[in-house]
Formats: structure tokens, C-alpha cells, sequence
């Protein structure tokens, strides 16, 4: 079993002192649950959020579990990218933004008073829809990640960790010979893979991943997939898409969010069915489900 | 929510085509069940003929069904019931021509056995068999026209008389051992015995993928048209 979980985990401020990499262990047998999974690495308790007044998710309440690749799908605006920025605090960035319930890190509630959200986002990375390499060499782009982490190490080092997070994002063979070219002279989907080396150098254990091939071709999509696949031995993803048959390809699990129009006429994202991949794609619990998957849709 | 529309409207279309074509091809068993007995009881070799052209144009329209199955697979790739709904055409696909086949096998019988001398005890066996075979592919199509389970379950209870006949036949069989022409005879009716209690099994069959089309559950039915024992996991 390679499922790895951190014992106690210090997500509070730590102003000057080097960050903490996570200290990993197989999950003692006392933590497994009663069904003999793992304990999840992140799980939401009635988690709501809120843009201002509008209430734009509405009561989700989800595990996601050790070295799985999560699927959240659904119609557009059912708030299944809201929720996904919610699980490392991206929605702090947004100053109407306010998320209430828990969202639990190994154990930890990253809402609570005095959490760092800076630390909460060095624990779960995060690659997004567009490719946002920094306008720096590929050297820089990877070893940036680290440094904000506090490393401090030597010019080696430094060129182990690079090399690492680039082999383990499947593109050090094709840019191991331009480290120091523009991070931006890449294709976009070299481009997306070096932002998943520079989302996993800060070495966190679970990476967030909202529409990472929406603006990819067939065969960097395919490329990014099966990099999701190996790098789930050692991470756990959660991952925002659109199009189900990504989901259906890559994810152990599968979370559907629908959109519910309240009494105000305001659309609210609730979550329908979070089952196993191969049961929310053949046989899904709910009709809500069922319509989505087949294109009947309100 | 507002109502549901669907907006895959396209490909249902395609996909309700495609099943009318493969019911298609289970409403011609259905009809060269009878004709295929009819031969072989009365001799009728231009029924039997029949019966083989019908076949030919069956597997056509079983190679057609295969292409647009693959087609509207690779275009569309379906999920959920609209999953299940390909899985379930693609295998009835293939129970239906397998129908076909065995009618077939009747009529070659049919042709075979011209000239040679009859027991009309067997023959009315035989009628006997194709009278309960003939409602239980009836009741099948009707259980998955109208989506209906407990329609579907009726057929391992329609399918067990069905089966002792064919069990009687061997001793029928045996009973005209004495007679060499009419055991030659016989034993081939002991094989039209056996192609129409196949026949039986393929409506079986074919009320079984009705129950996973409406559940989701594979399982093939107990006697009591039960979910029995699964396949696949484990």
C-alpha cells in the first residue's frame, strides 16, 4: 500500500522559518475507517460558500481519499470549480468570498483561526485551466515553488529537486537540455506540464487540478492523463472537468454537482452523487445523474 | 430545476433506429419459429426454403446493426442508461441471429428428412414445444417494449416446460429405435428438439438483458425469474 499521511501537520503562521515538508507515513491501522478505507486526505463537512449574500454551493459534504484522482463534474455554474478552490483557500484571494462549514486536512479544519492560507496552498497545490508558466527560465519556474517553501539548499540540490519534479511531470526529457530558456517558449501542453512539476517541487500531497486540458489538443490531454495516473501513486488529484469522458478515463471517483435555482432565482451548486467512477457512469444512483450523463438536462 | 430536455437528441435518435432494427430482427425469429417447425412436421420444403433466405437477410441486417453499433460507439461514446442500452443491443444482436441460426437448423432438417417415414406423436411434440417457445419470445419483446421487470421474470418459469419436452424427446426417440428409417428420422428430431429449447434459452436470455438494462444489475434470473448469480467481480 503506498498511501501516505501526515501525523500532525503545522498549517499556522511561520514567519521566517523554513516550511515544513510534509512528514509522511503509512496510515496506522487504528485510522482506517470502519469499511476498511483509508481516512480521507481532505473531507468536507456541510461546506458552504458564498460570493457576498449569494450562496453559490450549498451543503457539500465529500471525502477524498489517499492516492485516488477525484472527479468533480456538472452543468456550468454548479459550482464545482468554487468548491475545488475551497479545498487549499484560492477563494480567499476573492474578497466576497466566504466559506462556512469544515474543510479537513488530515484531520485539520483549514479554516480555522489562525491557519495560514499561504501554508494551506504549499500542502495542496494547485494547476489550472491556462498554462501560467512565469515569464522565467524552466530552471526558475520549478525552483521557485521550492524556495517560497523555504529551501535553502545547495546548487545540486537545487538541480536534484528541478530535474525530480521534471522527470515526475514527464517533460524533463524534452526540456532537460533548455533549463534555462523561457518557461513561455514551451507548448501548451509542456507549458501545463511544467506547471504540474512547479505545483509538486513545493512537495504537497495533494494537487488540484481545475480544467487542466480545456485548453490542450487530443494528444497533450492524453499526455496530461496519463501523467495524472502515475503521479496518483504519490499524490492524491481532485480534478474540475468538463468533459466526462476525462472524468471517465482517468478518476477512481466521481463527484456530480447540480445547479439548483432557489426561490430568489439565484443558482446554487449542490452536490448529487459522489460513487465510484464505473457505477456514476454505467449506473448511477440519481436521476439528476442519469439526465446529466445522457444530455437530458433542465 | 426547470424540465428536462434532452440535449443529445441527435444520437438518441440514432440510438432508437438502431434498436428498432435489432427488434426487428427478433420479431423475424419469432416468425421463422413457426415456419421452420411447420416445415419439418409437414414436409413443406418450400416453407423450409423460406425459412433459409429469411436467415440471409437476418445476418445483413446483423452486419448492419454491428456497423452502426461501432459507429455511433465511436462518435458518440454513451454513459449510464444509454450505455447499458449499447451494451444490451450489441449482446441481443448476437442472441437474435443465433435465433435465426437454429431455425435454420430446423429447415435443413426439414429438407433432410424428405421422403422418410413419420411418427406424428413426435411431430406434434415438436408443434407442442414451438407453442410455448413462440410466447415466451413474445412475452420478451413485450417486457423490454414496455420496460417492464416483472414481465421479464415471468420467462425462466415460461422456459421450464420447454425443457422437459426436450428431455422427453430422447425417449421418444428411443421408442422408435426398432425402425431404422424412423430412427433416422427421429434423431433428427431430437435435434429440432434441442435447437427449440435453445431457442427458449435465448428468450431467457434476452429478458436477462432486459432486467440489466432496467437495473443496472447483471445477473442471470433464478426460476423464479430472480437475480441469480452475477458475473464478472470475482
Amino acid at each position: 500500500m503506498t498511501n501516505e499521511t501526515q501525523e500532525t501537520l503545522d498549517l499556522t503562521e511561520q514567519e521566517g522559518s523554513e516550511a515544513t515538508s510534509p512528514t509522511t507515513e503509512a496510515p496506522a491501522a487504528e485510522q482506517m475507517g470502519s469499511n476498511g478505507l483509508a481516512p480521507g486526505v481532505i473531507e468536507t463537512k456541510n461546506m458552504d460558500v458564498f460570493y457576498g449574500d449569494f450562496k453559490a454551493v450549498h451543503d457539500v459534504s465529500l471525502k477524498f481519499q489517499f492516492n485516488e484522482i477525484s472527479a468533480l463534474i456538472g452543468p456550468s455554474g454548479c459550482g464545482k470549480s468554487t468548491v475545488l478552490r475551497s479545498l487549499n483557500r484560492m477563494n480567499d484571494l476573492i474578497p466576497t468570498a466566504r466559506t462556512t462549514g469544515e474543510v479537513m486536512y488530515h484531520g485539520a479544519n483549514i479554516y480555522a483561526d489562525g491557519v495560514d492560507p499561504v501554508a494551506v496552498r504549499r500542502q495542496i497545490g494547485m494547476v489550472f485551466q491556462k498554462p501560467n508558466p512565469f515569464p522565467k527560465t524552466i530552471y526558475q519556474n520549478i525552483l521557485w515553488g521550492a524556495k517560497i517553501n523555504g529551501f535553502k539548499g545547495s546548487k545540486s540540490e537545487a538541480d536534484d529537486l528541478v530535474e525530480n519534479a521534471l522527470q515526475q511531470a514527464a517533460i524533463w526529457d524534452e526540456v532537460k537540455d533548455k533549463l534555462q530558456e523561457s518557461g513561455l517558449s514551451l507548448s501548451g501542453g509542456q507549458q501545463q506540464r511544467l506547471c504540474i512539476a512547479r505545483a509538486i517541487a513545493t512537495q504537497p500531497d495533494v494537487v488540484l487540478m481545475d480544467e487542466p486540458c480545456s485548453s490542450l489538443d487530443p494528444i497533450a490531454t492524453l499526455r496530461i492523463e496519463e501523467l495524472m495516473l502515475e503521479l496518483k501513486k504519490r499524490y492524491s488529484i481532485i480534478i474540475v472537468t468538463h468533459n466526462m469522458q476525462q472524468a471517465a478515463r482517468v478518476s477512481d471517483r466521481t463527484a456530480f454537482f447540480n445547479v439548483e435555482l432557489n426561490t430568489k432565482g439565484q443558482r446554487t451548486g449542490e452536490l448529487i452523487e459522489f460513487s465510484p467512477t464505473d457505477q456514476l457512469f454505467t449506473s448511477p444512483k440519481e436521476k439528476a445523474t442519469e439526465d446529466y450523463i445522457t444530455g437530458r438536462f433542465g | 430545476m426547470t424540465e428536462t430536455r434532452d440535449t443529445n437528441i441527435h444520437f438518441h435518435a440514432e440510438l432508437e433506429a438502431l434498436e428498432h432494427k435489432v427488434l426487428s430482427m427478433v420479431d423475424r425469429a419469432e416468425q421463422m419459429v413457426e415456419m421452420a417447425v411447420q416445415s419439418v412436421t409437414t414436409g413443406d420444403q418450400e416453407t423450409a426454403t423460406k425459412v433459409i433466405h429469411l436467415d440471409d437477410e437476418m445476418d445483413k441486417t446483423y452486419f448492419g446493426v454491428h456497423r452502426d453499433w461501432t459507429n455511433l460507439m465511436a462518435r458518440q461514446q454513451p454513459l449510464g442508461p444509454d450505455l447499458r442500452k449499447m451494451t444490451v443491443l450489441l449482446t441481443l444482436n448476437s442472441t437474435f441471429e443465433r435465433m435465426g441460426d437454429q431455425c435454420v437448423n430446423i429447415a435443413k432438417i426439414a429438407q433432410f428428412n424428405e421422403g422418410l417415414p413419420s411418427v406424428e406423436r413426435i411431430n406434434d411434440q415438436v408443434r407442442e414445444m414451438k407453442d410455448l417457445v413462440r410466447p415466451m419470445i413474445r412475452t420478451a419483446i413485450e417486457a423490454y417494449v414496455r420496460q417492464d421487470l416483472d414481465e421479464a421474470r415471468l420467462l425462466p418459469a415460461m422456459d421450464q416446460p420447454v425443457d422437459r419436452l426436450n428431455a422427453n424427446m430422447y425417449k421418444e426417440t428411443v421408442a422408435v429405435a426398432s425402425n431404422p428409417q424412423l430412427l433416422e428420422w427421429a434423431a433428427k428430431m431430437l435435434m429440432v428438439s434441442r435447437a427449440l429449447e435453445r431457442i427458449g434459452d435465448q428468450a431467457v436470455d434476452f429478458a436477462e438483458q432486459t432486467a440489466y438494462l432496467l437495473t443496472g444489475e447483471r445477473a442471470e434470473f433464478d426460476e423464479e425469474g430472480m437475480a441469480g448469480s452475477a458475473d464478472g467481480e470475482n
